[in-house]
């Protein structure tokens, strides 16, 4: 399989609903609207035999979340990518048809406060158990104030 | 009866703190619950305020072992966007200290998968070997962990010829020295008897799972990022991608044993073929707005950065995904309807980092409450005992 049997398949399946780039070899970047995330996968694993989905990356746009799902097999690395609204961060589970999803969407769901609806286990991962809630450190403007060290016993 | 276990986060088999909750029904493992965030550093986010050079030294601390695999998909991504290329002879070297690298991580697992299953003389030897790399290592780099030899468009060192006949001849050592390693089962069934059948993963749950690395490859899919997504030099390097199709702690010490002669031919084709020039050429400070997927196949698996850059000298985004974190879904499952005795052997094998410390399980009785200590030793020896016997474990063959 090379790019452009991919590319043309994709064309063929997913028509003119989605816009797809190659700017290096074996690297397929394909935009998708929120809406059909879950048939772009489904077609990417089910017809097209992507099986294995690297990471989930997360970009804060400033005015939108960007979210990125990075397949690969043994000849090209797909990158489906949508975007979501900043007000309304809904994002639809892919855990269904991949599995193995689960921990990088628990990741988004910590770090940018992305709800992602039907998880199967929506609980935090990656930060702490008193992490303060809507604290989001991805986020562009998030900042982080280091708290004021007090030495217990020391100086007023 | 059922009891919960919580492992962590704290814990001699987990050197990275992170919770483990198993729940058990006797010996058997029916659940199992993994809780990260004990260790969040911030690492993304900090990224986001540093430049491109300094990013380097921040990834390569993101790990101590695979210090040069973030590094090195790290900067090869930041070449693309800056539209670099670099010379052939600091590729070849990348490629070398990777390969080196790559040696120095599979016998500390050897060691460590030995020292899990009792056998204590495997680990000696394994460490002792794992000695001359890190020689080696610190020959080419001045450093034995955080070698500081990548750049933004090459390397910071070269080779001379002292340097190379040391590498030939040290490597000469190994191959004798790793004989052993191949003949381990003919020498010693006891060791593959205690690693045969235990945490099976089949080939489609590693597939589903997205699984990575040795675990994925000896579920018998062969998937190396070397080989599919050619980097640095590899595409004109000859070599195989290991596979093994026991799908147990066994396949994935037989699919290292087997890389490890892979890296010797590697490194021995790398020197042999060095060809002359410059090491690096000059980077830019700054990178247009664009972005790149990087990947690597990092001695644990694959390794997968996502760098985006919008015109300034920091990056606009760094994602960084560790092979450990692809492999956690699949560890869950391996550990269900396991034995709690297996847990060390079986979170080593996915490679997680550990440390050989003295530390307590506590084991809480779901029904009372009551907690009962246990040490690793003790644990350990349990292990032993309750493997001890196994008809299928009796049968089970060293396929080298």
């Amino acid at each position: 399989m090379n790019d452009q049997v991919l590319i043309d398949k994709a064309k063929a399946s997913l028509g003119d609903r989605v816009e797809i780039t190659n700017p290096a070899p074996r690297r397929i970047f394909i935009r998708v609207k929120a809406d059909d995330l879950l048939a772009a996968v489904g077609w990417l694993k089910n017809e097209a035999g992507f099986t294995h989905l690297s990471t989930i990356s997360g970009v804060d746009l400033g005015q939108s979340f960007e979210i990125l799902y990075h397949f690969a097999n043994n000849f090209i690395c797909v990158t489906i990518r949508t975007e979501i609204s900043r007000d309304h961060p809904l994002l639809p589970s892919i855990c269904e048809l991949i599995p193995g999803a689960v921990l990088y969407e628990r990741e988004l769901q910590d770090m940018f406060g992305i709800v992602v609806q039907n998880i199967p286990d929506g609980r935090p991962l990656v930060l702490p158990d008193d992490w303060p809630s809507g604290n989001f450190p991805l986020r562009k403007d998030w900042k982080y104030e280091r708290p004021p060290e007090v030495i217990p016993g020391g100086k007023k | 009866m059922k009891f919960q276990i919580p492992i962590g986060p704290q814990h001699p088999a987990l050197k990275e703190p992170i919770g483990l909750r198993m729940t058990v029904e006797g010996e058997v493992i029916r659940d199992a619950d993994i809780r990260l965030g004990y260790n969040h550093r911030g690492l993304e986010k900090l990224a986001e305020q540093k430049t491109w050079i300094q990013n380097i030294y921040l990834t390569e601390r993101i790990c101590g072992i695979c210090s040069h695999s973030h590094t090195t998909c790290y900067v090869q991504g930041v070449e693309k966007l800056m539209e670099l290329e670099p010379p052939k002879r600091g590729l070849y070297i990348r490629t070398l200290v990777a390969e080196l690298e790559r040696i120095h991580s599979h016998m500390l697992w050897l060691g460590v998968a030995g020292h899990e299953a009792g056998f204590d003389s495997f680990f000696m030897y394994t460490w002792r070997d794992r000695e001359i790399v890190m020689d080696i290592l610190e020959t080419i780099s001045g450093n034995r962990v955080h070698y500081g030899i990548n750049t933004i468009g090459g390397v910071r060192r070269d080779l001379d010829e002292q340097q190379i006949k040391h590498i030939l001849d040290s490597l000469e050592i190994l191959r004798k020295r790793s004989e052993y390693y191949k003949n381990l089962g003919t020498n010693e069934p006891s060791f593959v008897a205690r690693l045969a059948g235990v945490g099976y993963l089949s080939k489609e749950d590693a597939i589903a799972l997205c699984a990575v690395g040795p675990t994925l490859r000896a579920s018998g899919v062969p998937m190396d990022v070397r080989k599919d997504d050619p980097y640095a030099v590899y595409d004109e390097i000859p070599f195989e991608v290991c596979t093994a199709d026991t799908c147990d702690v066994l396949g994935r010490t037989v699919v290292r044993i087997k890389e490890l002669f892979q890296c010797y031919n590697i490194i021995e084709y790398l020197l042999k073929n060095l060809p002359a020039g410059p090491v690096a050429v000059r980077a830019p400070r700054r990178a247009k707005p664009n972005e790149v997927v990087s990947r690597y196949e990092a001695p644990r698996g694959e390794n997968i950065h996502y760098i985006k850059s919008n015109g300034t000298d920091k990056p606009e985004r760094l994602k960084v995904r560790a092979p450990t974190l692809g492999n956690y879904a699949a560890t869950i499952k391996m550990l269900k309807n396991g034995f709690i005795a297996d847990v060390p052997l079986i979170f080593a094998a996915i490679d997680p980092c550990i440390c050989c410390g003295e530390r307590a399980v506590s084991l809480v009785d779901a029904r009372t409450g009551q907690e009962k200590i246990i040490s690793m030793n003790a644990l350990k020896n349990l292990s032993l005992k309750v493997t001890a016997g196994k008809a299928r474990k009796r049968e089970a063959e060293w396929p080298l």
